[in-house]
Parts: structure tokens; sequence; C-alpha cells
């Protein structure tokens, strides 16, 4: 028979996680003024990882513009109002589809590169070396990478959602022949900018927070072999990807 | 014991663990009984070691005896499950943070592969901790890492990446870095490990110097026997979670203890098993139990 502790031991595993997590997490906010203090390696990490996901945001970001377009203007046509497809194609990508999607590609390129990176720092003892110098490897390569990742999310969205208003303006304009003067003003009477656009850019910074937090305490905590390493590079994309599915719905439930 | 110290001399008196032949002078680094283990498999079981000031002190050992572990130990990167690990005279163990980093300014540590980070070119490497720890002009920075460049003979390679030295300019790298800032103590993890003779004999020629015209205490962790037995002041063989033998290279030439015989002279035969304990060969073989 089980002890009756026995029972609740997955419970205080997971709260323990929990817990281990949202330390790591503390001790990174509270080391961001020493990064602001010394720039230089978070405006590197930022430029890091805005260029590794620039080009797939991008390119991501118009091909969602040009599939919802295509879908939109089949369903708005039955019913003769395709006049609101630039306000309805607007409101999708900055609510939903531009943070939630660019969080995933983050986490698909910048997030396991992060993970993989302080992992082989861990396996080949570099993160040892910077402690046994005195240096707090906390400070000088979390802080400054979770810094950049937590801004580099929102202006990422902003690029996708661009992306995708151009790429569905260029299909509903130049292809289905609307007229661009209804496009536009569609978008600007449907879309607020203050519970649009800015819930959609705090969604982006909590996604970026989730997606920075959750690879670099991976990578950090990694096994220091080449199966612990991709181990770590798994887990992060995966967790990440699960969290920000979790945190999209609670979010949505409460900001709109 | 253990009474803290502001200055940097080491303080201990005159070194007395029981039962070990002790070396002279004074003691920068003091073990005593300590234990440690990884889960339930035990590493030191009671180890008692001390380190003499401005000497290079040798731990030898076969692999898997801790001696990495030791060093961790001596650095606060681990920390002994009992017993007392004092280094210039503060007990690592009981530390804050902030006090372990301020005493592991005053160490460095050569590791096994140089640790040297990849992303930064070999100057930067040796400027890093310069960088972090001071707020010297650009200009001293400068100079400083390519004198110590210029110690290892490496002073044209300063613009190359650690992806671009061999084994041996790594190591000769990770050493100029570890002693930019002019350390009390080093620490060097297996030093040799994967060398050609050449560069054996250019890394033993670096710490020798570096013991002798800085006055470094040396602590080397090596399996290396006959060159540890050459360069060393002081020498410890550990295994089985404690010291075997201690003594200078000389005398431990003529200990008499069959394990110290066995490990100094490297023969096959010996108290050290080359097989790892299993169960009867035969039951194993044609029994009806299942081997693992």
């Amino acid at each position: 028979m089980k002890r009756p502790g026995a029972l609740f031991q997955p419970v205080l595993e997971l709260l323990a996680a929990l817990g281990r997590r949202f330390h790591f997490l503390a001790v990174s906010v509270t080391l961001i003024p020493s990064v602001l203090g010394r720039p230089r390696s978070f405006i590197e990490q930022l430029f890091y990882l805005g260029s590794v996901s620039v080009i797939l945001i991008a390119v991501g970001g118009l091909f969602v513009g040009l599939v919802l377009t295509l879908q939109f203007y089949s369903a708005l046509s039955r019913f003769g109002a395709t006049s609101s497809l630039g306000g309805l194609v607007t409101l999708a990508l900055l609510r939903e589809l531009g943070p939630v999607l660019t969080a995933l590609l983050f986490a698909g390129r910048a997030g396991t590169s992060l993970a993989s990176e302080l992992g082989l720092m861990r396996a080949t003892r570099q993160i040892d070396a910077m402690e046994v110098m005195a240096v707090d490897p906390m400070r000088r390569v979390v802080a400054p990478r979770f810094l950049a990742g937590l801004l580099a999310m929102p202006l990422l969205a902003g690029i996708f959602s661009a992306m995708g208003v151009l790429g569905s303006y260029l299909i509903g304009i130049k292809m289905m022949g609307l007229d661009p003067g209804v496009f536009w003003s569609s978008m600007r009477h449907e879309v607020s900018f203050h519970s649009d656009f800015m819930n959609g850019m705090v969604k982006s910074l909590i996604f970026g927070v989730a997606c920075s937090l959750i690879s670099l305490y991976e990578g950090f905590h990694a096994r220091p072999t080449a199966e612990g390493v991709g181990r770590a590079t798994t887990r992060s994309v995966v967790i990440s990807s699960m969290t920000i599915l979790a945190l999209d719905f609670l979010l949505t439930s409460l900001m709109f | 014991m253990g009474h803290r110290t502001k200055n940097h001399a080491p303080v201990r008196s005159p070194p007395s663990v029981p039962g070990l032949p002790a070396p002279s002078g004074r003691t920068t680094i003091r073990l005593v009984d300590v234990h440690f283990g990884y889960g339930s498999r035990s590493v030191f079981t009671g180890l008692d070691l001390i380190v003499p000031e401005g000497q290079i002190t040798a731990v030898l050992g076969p692999s898997g005896s801790g001696k990495s572990t030791l060093l961790e130990l001596m650095t606060g990167q681990k920390t002994a499950s009992r017993g007392r690990v004092e280094v210039a005279g503060e007990e690592v163990g009981s530390l804050s943070r902030r006090e372990l980093f301020r005493l592991r300014r005053r160490m460095g540590v050569l590791f096994q592969d140089g640790a040297l980070f990849t992303d930064l070119s070999v100057f930067e490497n040796v400027a890093f901790p310069v960088r972090e720890h001071t707020r010297l002009p650009e200009m001293l920075v400068h100079h400083l890492a390519l004198m110590k460049l210029e110690t290892v003979g490496l002073r044209g390679a300063s613009t190359l990446y650690p992806a671009q030295l061999s084994g041996g300019m790594a190591r000769r790298v990770a050493l100029a870095r570890s002693i930019v800032l002019d350390p009390q103590i080093m620490f060097y993890d297996e030093p040799l490990v994967g060398l050609d003779p050449i560069a054996k004999g250019m890394i033993l020629r670096l710490i020798v110097h570096l013991n002798r015209s800085l006055g470094i205490t040396s602590v080397i962790v090596s399996h290396d026997v006959p060159e540890m037995l050459e360069t060393a002041d002081w020498c410890y063989l550990i295994a089985e979670g404690r010291v075997q033998g201690a003594g200078s290279p000389s005398s431990l030439r003529q200990v008499t203890s069959p394990w110290v015989r066995q490990f100094v002279s490297g023969s096959a035969e010996g108290p050290v098993p080359f097989h790892y304990p299993a169960r009867d060969y035969a039951a194993d073989l044609f029994g009806t139990g299942r081997s693992a």
C-alpha cells in the first residue's frame, strides 16, 4: 500500500519544478538593471535573435496574410460583405495570429538556438569557467538573452502582422480587385489602437517572457552531454509551444 | 579553526593531519575529514589533504578516483557533505556566494579542455576576466592580455578563434586567461590529457615557470605519474575515497605500500583490480541468472 504522502509526490514535484522556474525568472528580472548598465551584450543578443528570426517571421506573416485573405474573401463574398475584409484580416492578425504564430516560430528558431547555445556552454564547461572566474553566468549570459528575447518578440510580432496586412492587400486589391480606399478605411474603422494593437503587443511581451525563460532555463540546466543538449533543445520548443497556447487562451479570455 | 582573514596571505600553521606525512611550510589549502558523494555513490570517505603555500602539489589517482571532484570542492563548485575545506584561511563551504566570488578572484583554474568561450577570439578570451573585474582603460586591457599571451607564446594567435586552435594551443590560451589577474592559487585539471609530448613539455614548463617566478601555489590533478613526479614538490595519491600515499616525489618512489607501488610503476598487477566487480564468471556464462 502506498504511503499517503506518495500520492502527493507528483504534485509536489510539479510545484518544485514551477518554483525553480519562477526563481530563475525572478533572478533574470532582478538582473535587468545590470544589463542596461552594460548594454553591449544585450544589443548584440537583440540583433542576433532578431536577425535569426526576421526572415522566417516576415515570410510566415506574408503567407498567413495571403491565405487568410483568400479564406475570408470566400466567406465574406457570400454575404456581400467583402468591404470588411481589411478590418477582419487585421483584427485576426493583431489579436491572435500575429502574437501566437510569431511566438511559435520564435520558439522553434530563436528559442532552440538559445537552449542549444547554453546547453553547449554547459557541456563544454564555459559556464563553469565563468563561475570559477567569479563571473555570475546569470548576469553575464542569461540576463542579456532574457531581455533581448523579451523585447524581440513584440518587434517580430509587429513585423509579422505588417507583412500579413501587406499580403492581404496584395491578394485583396491586386488579385480580387477590391477598392483600396474601402480596404484601408475598413481597417481604420474596425481596429482599435488600445484594445487590439496594444493588447496584441502585451500578449507578445508575455509570450516573449515565457519563451525566453523556458529556452534559457532548459539550456542552462541541460545535462552536460550531447544527449542532454539535444533533450534540452527539444524540451524548450515543446514546453514553449504548449505554454504559448495555454497562455493565449488565458490572455484572450481576460483581454477580449 | 576556520577563522576568516581579510589579508590574502594564508595564515595556517604547519599542517598536522594525523597519519600522513606533512609538507613543510605554510598551508594554503587544507581538507579535513571530507566526505562527498553523488547520490548513493561515495567519492570521498574521510579525505585529509594539505597544500603547502608556493609549491606545486600534484594529486594523482586513477580515472574515476575523484580528482576533478576534489578540485571542485576546493573551488567551491561543490560542497562537502561532511568535513572541512579551507582555502587561504576561509572555510569554503560556509561562504556566501558573494564571499565565494571574492575568494575565487584569487584563484585561477585551468580546465581539462580549456573551456574557452567559443564566440570570443583568443585575445577577447584572455581579456574577459579583466573586463569583468576591473575598469581599466582599454589600452591597459590590451597590454595586459598581450603580455599574458606572450608568456604562453601565443601573442601571434590573438586574432584566432578557439575552433582554429590545436588542443595544446587552446590549453595555453586558457592558461593565459586564468593567470591574467595574477591569482595566488592555480588549479590545473588534467593539464596534460590528450596532448602530444611537445605540447606536454610546454605546459609543464609554463606551470613550473609560473610557480617559480610568481610564487603561485599550484594544485595539479593528473594521472600522468612520471611527469608529475618530475614536476611536483609534493604528491598525493588518492583512491577509494581517501589519500593512499603522500610525500615528496623521491619519497613516494620509496613507499612500500602495494597500492602506491602499483600506481607509481604503472603495473597491471596489484591491489587495483583490472576487473570491475562482477558475479562469478562461470555463473554468468552458463548459469541461470541473467546479466545486466
